[in-house]
């Protein structure tokens, strides 16, 4: 072959390796960069005033005087809003505008009954009044505005008369009047796109029993049963998302026929052009920061807080002490199990067929297959061996944790023993010299010295045990649940809280920074336990090098 | 082969030999037996003793058919070239052998008359009367403090004054107290190598052996450690039994009185150092200590 | 001056009564030692015994021939039907798929590791890979569903972003530490003089690499990939989490944008909906003792070739 074709075959070949190795840093960044990109957003993001009332109302955790001077203040701006709507709503709520009608001739009639009035003229107060609702509900129902000029006129015309003065009814008037008022305004053939529209601005900004709003219920509104909806928007960036749902309207339209919809962007204020609404569409973007205040937050609590409705508010307190629980419990069980095989592998076991069968059953044990773990969990531990301790057969951290430490056994060996070999054969001979019997220079010097070595495949198991998912399936973890109180409830985690999070849970695609949140708090954890063991394994390295 | 590229011949040995160190291997010469010498009364039958003695791992033998008797209160240095068994013999003598799979011993091999390979030999008393000093400094990652007192510790002791006393005692006997004393609690394995030798030999005196096994002791030191453990070991010959691996000649000739030539796994010559050098009887031993193979 | 003190000196034979106490002291002593250790031993035997314990009234009412060969799984229907062939073809399929990724990058980069880099880079690029081995699977499987599937769907229009080859190019990055690691120590392990030699005959890297180094550590590298395919195969939150779980065997073959189904997901998806007592739930073990009776295998293949690329280091 010509040397210049090899030459450039073994370029391309060494580019190629290094390539691969950008590549692993590449999948590595295209990872974790979402998870921190998003998940940080769980702790650092624009608070809005909703979010501090939020945690007054559900963990019980503000500066009262200081919220309420605030709200106040933010309620003012939002006032505008409030009468905004109510004024277009005047124009085109037949309904409620009906039933008001309706409302108010009733109580006219009550209050003439109370008053003492003579017969006859309670009879013909009664039917101007009917006469009133009728007409107002005539025009209410109808999109000629020349019948509503009319009919309008018609009943303001007995706005002087004296029976109505100081009485329930020239709430008549002031219906009639307002009515016109925004009646002029508008298109009245299409009173019901109007009203369709209407709805969806108010679901935007006040919310509706299932979705959160920008701003959350107005004040005189009924509370809501969820958390989540009985506020605005927690967070700037949520708002901003709303807000651009608010100006802009969303419709699938089918380009060409056949092909798949695609999504079409209208300004919303379009649909109320020429309207009193219009106006809010250039109000509520000017004086959003008004509105909501929104402050950067630093919400650590994130890490202690319980969750409220699928972790929509709150944070993963529980998955957090849930994960520890499991862990520390599973440790308990695998850290000596593992450090006294290991020093038997070294110490006292001798080549042979026990020797080959100890090494083949670890080597089986580190190969099979983590859902396996969680069958053997279920079958042995909670359907087998709780029942015949007296326990109850269910699934609860300490079949977990049981089930876990049987899965990182080999790590755990596999690392101490690493551990005790590396430790130089000199100490051990030094202390046999001295007189120490071999399990005196174990525990004296062997053991010390192999300490860290050991406290490295602690951390890696600790790490392993805390990520685990598969095994805890069906022997402890749950997705929803209160807080356990012993070792035999089963728990939330971090690991399976982040499957339930992503697959399980349609609630949650509402908050991503709570799914993102959720998982990099695990991978935080572990990378920083694993950080941890190298450093520590460095260390050790060094100084057994150094001696 | 050129004259420089010469290992030093034994009489430059001698020349080099501190000058009482010579009356002394003129007085020894001089008598005729060896035994005659006259040793304190404690000291009369041999405290090593070493009949047929044969060490093999698996079926490779480390040390064949070694017969030697070791007296108190002498140094005793095994010489020979590497992989000669001089090691495995010395080890053989507490028994560190053991932690090797597959040893085997044939003969018998005594100290203060117990066989060492019995089954019912007190491991643990054997190997505090029969303390040893390794080829590579061993400070234990403790203290100095903890280093020395590990021993006493083993047997029991427990009290503070008691083991600080011990501590003091052997630091001193070592000719280290007053490079440490100031910071017993600093870790052993910050000092110098030299040091850490001297302090290995101060753990060893410790648990207060009658005999001191040191495995080329200096081998892993520069010349002026090596000068200082040269020294202690003078120092310490007329209280302790020591037996001394090495393959410096001109060290055996310093510290000992008497002389065992190792050739592959055999003792080929033993007796006192001086003659050794001298006069061996066996041509193995002049061309090695002439420097004719080795 | 501290001597060797008589008075403390102390018998060098032991009595009987010492003697039969330090005999039985060590050798209980060994023994609970022993049994200690002997747990490896005993959760391997019980996994195995347990697992295959709860299959058997599952086999033995709808046995194994019908299992291994049925392509339909209806567990839940009137008539259930347990057909585990889709299942098993699904897990093969998704961890073969994503070796095809994982070996020539994971070769490469062990190549790159062990003979082209300084020891700078070199620990620059190792915990990279280290970090790749300790995110945990759920994780992955987090980033599959919502990250990688909907840039997929969007990409490449497929129908769903949960599908075979989201799964399997998850699993070879999760598969690339294992291959990494032990093709790396397979190729170090050969030692300076084999490339030296390949060198002073005037060979490239190329050459020295593809026509020496890997091919004197071949044991060593298909035992990397063994580990890897055990590791794929074994895996199952993200095979649940981004293979879109659709009982069915691609068609055609090679179509990797179609969802499938897994061995491993099926068990942990329906253990849930699958009550105590029923043939459904015996099935699912049935599916375990499969899976366990794959690693078993592959595990054995490992060791052989790992033993091998011992011996063959050890000689040379």
């Amino acid at each position: 072959m010509n040397l210049g074709i090899r030459r450039t075959l073994d370029r391309v070949f060494t580019g190629l390796t290094g390539a691969s190795i950008v590549l692993l840093m590449l999948v590595l960044v295209a990872v974790l960069g979402p998870m921190i990109y998003r998940g940080s957003g769980a702790v650092l993001f624009g608070g809005t005033i909703e979010f501090r009332k939020m945690q007054r109302d559900l963990f019980n955790r503000a500066d009262r005087a200081a919220l309420e001077a605030e709200i106040a203040e933010a309620d003012r701006a939002r006032q505008v809003v409030y009468d905004m709507i109510d004024r277009f709503k005047k124009g085109i709520d037949i309904a409620t505008m009906s039933s008001e009608a309706r409302e108010i001739n009733r109580e006219y009639g009550r209050e003439l009954r109370y008053r003492d009035v003579a017969s006859e003229e309670y009879t013909e107060a009664r039917e101007v009044a009917r006469i009133i609702r009728d007409k107002l509900e005539e025009a209410f129902s109808s999109q000629d505005i020349a019948l509503i000029r009319a009919n309008v006129a018609e009943v303001l015309a007995q706005k002087d008369e004296a029976r109505f003065k100081g009485t329930v009814a020239e709430r008549f008037f002031s219906l009639a009047t307002d009515f016109l008022d925004a009646a002029e305004h508008i298109d009245l053939s299409h009173y019901h796109d109007y009203l369709v529209a209407l709805d969806e601005v108010e679901v935007i900004l006040f919310g509706s029993i299932e979705h959160p709003g920008l701003l959350g219920p107005r004040p005189n509104q009924s509370a809501r049963p969820l958390a989540m909806t009985s506020y605005g928007a927690t967070r700037w960036d949520r708002a901003q998302a709303l807000l651009d749902r608010l100006l802009w309207a969303e419709k699938w339209v089918e380009k060409e026929p056949g092909q798949p919809l695609v999504k079409a962007r209208s300004p919303r204020a379009a649909l109320f052009h020429d309207t009193a609404l219009e106006p809010l569409f250039a109000y509520v973007p000017e004086h959003l920061n008004e509105m909501l205040r929104p402050r950067f937050t630093v919400y650590w609590q994130f890490f202690i807080d319980d969750n409220f409705d699928s972790h929509y508010f709150g944070g993963v307190g529980p998955e957090i002490i849930g994960t520890l629980l499991i862990t520390v419990v599973g440790m308990l069980f695998v850290v000596p199990l593992g450090v006294i095989s290991a020093a038997y592998l070294v110490e006292c076991a001798s080549e042979g067929p026990i020797m080959r069968i100890l090494r083949m059953s670890i080597n089986t044990l580190a190969g099979v297959p983590s859902i396996v773990f969680g069958l053997f969990g279920l079958a042995f531990f909670v359907l087998f061996l709780f029942p015949k301790l007296g326990f109850e057969p269910k699934a609860c951290i300490l079949a977990a944790s049981l089930t876990l430490a049987v899965l990182t056994l080999p790590v755990m060996i596999r690392a101490s023993e690493e551990a005790i070999r590396t430790v130089p054969r000199s100490y051990k001979e030094g202390s046999l010299a001295l007189g120490a019997s071999r399990f005196r220079t174990f525990v004296t010097v062997t053991f010390p010295a192999a300490l860290p070595g050991i406290l490295t495949g602690v951390i890696l198991s600790l790490s392993r045990i805390a990520g685990e998912t598969a095994p805890i399936l069906f022997t402890g973890a749950v997705a929803m649940g209160p807080v356990p109180k012993s070792i035999f409830d089963p728990t939330r985690t971090l690991s399976y809280g982040s499957y339930d999070m992503a697959v399980g849970d349609r609630l949650a695609m509402m908050v991503p920074h709570n799914q993102y949140g959720m998982v990099l708090t695990l991978i935080v954890l572990i990378l920083v336990l694993n950080a941890v063991a190298i450093v520590l394994r460095s260390r050790v390295f060094k100084k057994l090098k150094g001696h | 082969m050129p004259e420089k590229d010469k290992p030093m011949p034994a009489t430059a040995a001698y020349s080099q030999a501190t000058k009482s160190d010579i009356r002394m291997m003129v007085t020894l010469g001089s008598r005729s037996a060896p035994d005659s010498k006259s040793p304190p009364a404690a000291c009369v039958c041999p405290v090593i003793r070493s009949n047929g003695f044969s060490l093999y791992y698996g079926t490779k033998a480390g040390v064949r058919d070694i017969t030697m008797d070791i007296h108190p209160c002498t140094v005793t240095s095994i010489i020979g070239p590497s992989g000669c068994g001089k090691s495995t013999f010395l080890r053989s003598i507490n028994r560190m052998n053991d932690l090797i799979p597959h040893v085997r011993t044939e003969g018998l091999l005594e100290v203060d008359g117990q066989n060492v390979y019995d089954k019912r030999t007190n491991l643990v008393n054997l190997r505090q009367q029969v303390g040893m000093v390794f080829q590579k400094p061993n400070p234990f990652p403790k203290s100095i403090f903890d280093n020395i007192a590990y021993g006493p510790r083993l047997q029991g002791i427990r009290r503070k004054e008691e083991l600080h006393h011990i501590v003091e005692q052997s630091l001193k006997a070592a000719a280290i107290w007053d490079e440490v004393k100031d910071d017993l609690r600093k870790s052993a394995l910050a000092l110098s190598g030299g040091q850490q030798q001297r302090l290995c030999i101060a753990r060893a005196l410790a648990t207060r052996p009658r005999v001191l096994l040191m495995d080329e002791p200096c081998s892993a030191l520069d010349p002026i450690a090596t000068g200082r453990i040269e020294d202690l070991i003078g120092q310490l010959q007329s209280t302790y039994t020591i037996v001394i691996v090495t393959h410096n000649m001109q060290q055996a000739a310093r510290v000992s009185e008497r002389a065992a030539f190792f050739c592959l796994g055999e003792l080929i010559e033993y007796d006192r150092t001086e003659k050794i050098f001298s006069n061996p009887a066996k041509k193995q031993t002049e061309d090695y200590v002439t420097g004719r193979f080795g | 001056m501290l001597g060797p003190s008589a008075d403390r000196r102390r018998p060098l034979a032991l009595t009987p009564g010492e003697d039969l106490v330090g005999f039985i002291a060590s050798y209980l002593g060994r023994a609970v030692l022993f049994l200690i250790t002997a747990t490896s031993v005993l959760a391997v035997l019980l996994i195995l015994l347990f697992v295959i314990l709860r299959s058997t009234p599952f086999l033995r009412e709808f046995g194994v021939r019908e299992f291994l060969t049925s392509r339909v799984w209806r567990p839940t229907a009137d008539e259930p039907v347990f057909g585990a062939l889709t299942l098993i073809v699904g897990s093969l399929y998704v961890s073969i798929a994503a070796l095809l990724f994982a070996v020539p990058v994971g070769i490469l980069a062990a190549v790159f590791l062990s003979d082209i880099v300084s020891w700078k880079i070199r620990n620059v690029a190792k915990p990279v890979v280290e970090i790749l081995a300790a995110i945990p699977s759920v994780a992955y499987g987090f980033f599959a569903v919502l990250v990688l599937a909907p840039w997929m769907q969007r990409r490449f229009g497929f129908s769903t972003g949960t599908n075979a080859l989201n799964a399997s190019m998850i699993l070879a990055v999760m598969a690339l530490p294992t291959i990494i690691s032990v093709a790396e120590d397979a190729i170090s392990a050969l030692g300076r003089e084999l490339r030296e030699a390949s060198y002073s005959l005037g060979a490239t890297r190329l050459e020295t690499m593809v026509k020496v180094v890997i091919p004197a550590a071949h044991s060593g590298i298909i035992a990397a990939v063994v580990l890897g395919m055990m590791r794929a195969i074994g895996e199952t939150m993200v095979v649940w989490m981004a293979s879109g779980n659709a009982t069915q065997i691609p068609h055609p073959w090679w179509d990797l944008s179609q969802s499938i189904r897994t061995m491993t997901a099926t068990i942990a998806g329906e253990m849930g909906e699958a009550p105590e007592g029923m043939a459904h739930r015996s099935a699912l073990f049935a599916v375990g003792v499969v899976l366990l009776l794959m690693t078993f295998v592959l595990n054995i293949v490992s060791e052989y070739f790992l033993s091998r690329a011992k011996k063959a280091t050890g000689k040379s």
